[in-house]
């Protein structure tokens, strides 16, 4: 009853998986940032994505603007919202065991869902802008996807450069790298946090606002975005920031082609299965661990 | 004077006043428990208002057997352990003289255990799991009655609107739990009975948001009509996602959610040739529907939803059935329902010897430059189909 798989099918969803694949990879970016320099595990970097996504419903419904004009605008709020979370609660559990920044991060990711419930309420809200297709041959290119395609790339490269070449990305690597040595050198450690924060929950918004062009979005929405995020930095190296990329891009594929040969519930148990699997054969991830 | 001599003077006045004696035999009480609180609050108080509608009209019109009608109603809190134990109360502590359904298939599941066991007669009115009523014979039901459509109904529509316009090929596509299966396999065995060829069918998983696979290998399968049995959320990702990917059937359908407003709200143009299916709509021509809805709204202060229409209906056939048995008796009240055929607000009501609900109609709705037109049966229909669907970027 089932259909043949032609290459042409593989094609189209190997298409889809690299789509998705890259906003994977830029949002899983913001969550490995965290971990590399803080060592934390940031459990609200999903419920951050929603906040994102709310911000460019709002923005693009309420005052009429493009949506992706908004994408900078709600990466800045966020920001913001990172950097304020960051100086209020997360700093006072840099130090302690790995346990309280869960705890921690997990009760900010419920009380941000439910306060975002009575806000917004749990009504599904949709950004219809650019719906529709390109279609090219056999394959048909969603027109939002690719759009959000080129803008995670873009966001990544920057993310990267300002990585590799500014002297605050700089001190960042370093500080991820090793923090004593960093703070003996005369870096601001903590300063290094702030910064780190806010720029991972405005890479979770950047993908919150991309996405709110691609589904309908509601409060619920965070939550498997963590989980994926978290899937990807394992699949890459936790803490190794190009194994992100790597890890982004793989997932989608995962998740597409073992739709396609089996079904969409078996390909949840691929992508989960992968993960254990890479923890007990190779725990530094596919490109190893902490490198910058 | 004694309490007997007060007793009959004021019998005797009643009935010197032409009143019934009934006023000396007390209202008659019908037990239920329903989700008040919880999971199905909202919808169980549209069941219970409907329940409150129909007895007020009741009592206006003289009252039942020439008694006054009083509903006794407890709060489940949506768990079915807790509806068992109050049918229970209601049945042995408060001794109420019937009992009707309480909200949900999962909650009646319970309760029907209890209501069988002191054979009492229970008119369920949303219960719409088939196998609560198509049991093993040595477990059947006796005194358990279905009001609206089972699951396997709800895509019947678009497959006999397909059938009939020579469509020879269909993609069923479900959610992979009780419900929305059960709506699935129904459209699959109806299409075999009208000779048309599945050519795909798959489940996903609840919440799934990416329908990329699934629909590329709809598009490779090429049906001419696409069944989605589908709760919401999962609606309105696969309709945009079909534009995505550019899967255009001649014909699209879904099940709960293409009837809300809201489905139109998100998809806006691109949620014109849809059809959604759907147990009841203010605007069908069933004999009393107006004036229920009028009632309803005057009396609640809001639009009765499919929900309030089945409990009204539930209750006004219980009570018909009693007024033709001239008896509360289970047994004799029993016997009369199932020869029962009825026309209420709600529409059809028959059922066959297991309870099971044979003649209610469900109805399907298509959108139509952002109006929900009733497309399907023909003889309920205020609109006709729009078909084929044209190309994505014709709509």
């Amino acid at each position: 009853m089932n259909v043949v798989v032609t290459p042409a099918m593989l094609g189209q969803v190997v298409i889809s998986g690299i789509l998705s694949g890259a906003l994977y990879a830029m949002v899983a970016l913001g969550l490995a940032l965290i971990f590399g320099v803080m060592r934390i595990i940031n459990v609200a970097h999903g419920p951050l994505l929603m906040l994102g996504a709310y911000a460019t419903y709002f923005l693009s419904t309420a005052l009429g603007i493009n949506p992706y004009l908004t994408v900078p605008v709600s990466m800045a709020m966020l920001f913001v919202v990172g950097v304020l979370l960051e100086r209020t609660l997360v700093f006072r559990v840099v130090d302690a065991p790995e346990l309280s920044s869960l705890l921690l991060t997990f009760g900010v990711s419920i009380a941000l869902v439910n306060l975002a419930q009575l806000l917004f309420t749990s009504d599904l809200r949709s950004v219809e802008y650019l719906t529709g297709a390109w279609v090219v041959g056999p394959f048909a290119l969603s027109k939002s996807r690719v759009v959000a395609f080129v803008f995670a790339g873009a966001l990544t490269g920057l993310a990267f450069l300002f990585l590799g070449r500014t002297k605050l990305g700089k001190a960042i690597r370093a500080t991820s790298q090793s923090r004593e040595v960093a703070m003996v050198c005369g870096i601001d450690v903590q300063r290094i946090h702030l910064v780190t924060f806010g720029l991972a929950a405005a890479l979770a918004a950047a993908g919150g606002a991309l996405i709110a062009v691609i589904v309908a979005i509601q409060p619920e929405m965070g939550q498997i975005w963590t989980f994926k995020s978290f899937l990807v930095i394992v699949l890459g190296g936790a803490g190794n920031y190009p194994g992100a990329l790597l890890g982004g891009i793989l997932l989608g594929l995962i998740e597409q082609v073992a739709s396609l040969f089996l079904t969409t519930q078996l390909s949840e148990v691929v992508a989960y299965v992968l993960l254990v699997a890479i923890l007990l054969v190779r725990p530094t991830g596919l490109l190893g661990g902490r490198q910058t | 004077m004694t309490t007997k001599a007060l007793a009959a003077l004021i019998t005797a006045i009643g009935v010197l006043a032409g009143g019934l004696p009934a006023a000396a035999q007390g209202p008659i009480r019908i037990g239920a428990s329903l989700s008040l609180t919880g999971t199905y609050a909202k919808l169980g108080n549209y069941q219970n208002e409907g329940y409150k509608l129909c007895a007020k009209q009741a009592n206006e019109h003289g009252g039942l057997l020439g008694r006054k009608i009083e509903f006794v109603v407890y709060d489940d809190q949506s768990a079915p352990s807790t509806a068992v134990r109050l049918y229970e109360k209601l049945i042995t502590e408060d001794k109420v003289d019937a009992v009707i359904g309480p909200y949900s298939s999962p909650v009646t599941e319970a309760s029907a255990n209890v209501t069988e066991k002191y054979k009492k007669v229970m008119v369920t009115p949303l219960a719409a799991t088939t196998s609560i009523f198509k049991r093993p014979p040595d477990k059947k039901r006796y005194y358990l009655f279905m009001v609206i459509s089972p699951a396997e109904a709800y895509l019947e529509g678009l497959v006999d609107m397909a059938a009939k316009r020579g469509l020879k090929t269909i993609a069923i596509v479900n959610e992979d739990t009780l419900f929305a299966k059960a709506a699935g396999d129904g459209a699959a065995e109806l299409a075999n009975k009208r000779g048309m060829q599945v050519v795909f069918r798959e489940g996903y998983p609840k919440g799934n948001q990416d329908f990329s696979a699934i629909l590329t290998k709809i598009r490779a399968a090429n049906p001419e009509v696409l069944a989605a049995s589908t709760y919401f959320d999962d609606a309105i990702a696969i309709t945009r996602q079909m534009k995505e990917l550019n899967v255009n059937p001649k014909m699209y359908g879904i099940t709960v959610g293409g009837d809300l407003p809201e489905f139109y709200d998100l998809l806006k143009q691109n949620a014109e040739y849809i059809t959604g299916a759907t147990q009841w709509e203010t605007t069908l021509p069933y004999p009393g529907n107006r004036e229920f809805s009028d009632a309803y709204k005057k009396e609640f202060g809001r639009e009765p939803v499919y929900h309030s229409a089945a409990g009204y209906a539930g209750c006004v056939i219980y009570l018909e059935a009693v007024k033709r048995a001239g008896t509360l008796d289970s047994d004799k009240v029993r016997d009369v329902l199932l020869k029962l055929e009825m026309k209420t607000a709600f529409g059809d009501f028959k059922v066959d010897q297991d309870g099971f609900q044979t003649a209610h109609k469900m109805v399907t709705t298509q959108w139509q430059d952002g109006k929900k037109v009733i497309v399907w049966p023909d003889e309920l229909a205020n609109g006709k189909l729009r078909f084929p669907t044209p190309p994505w970027n014709q709509r």
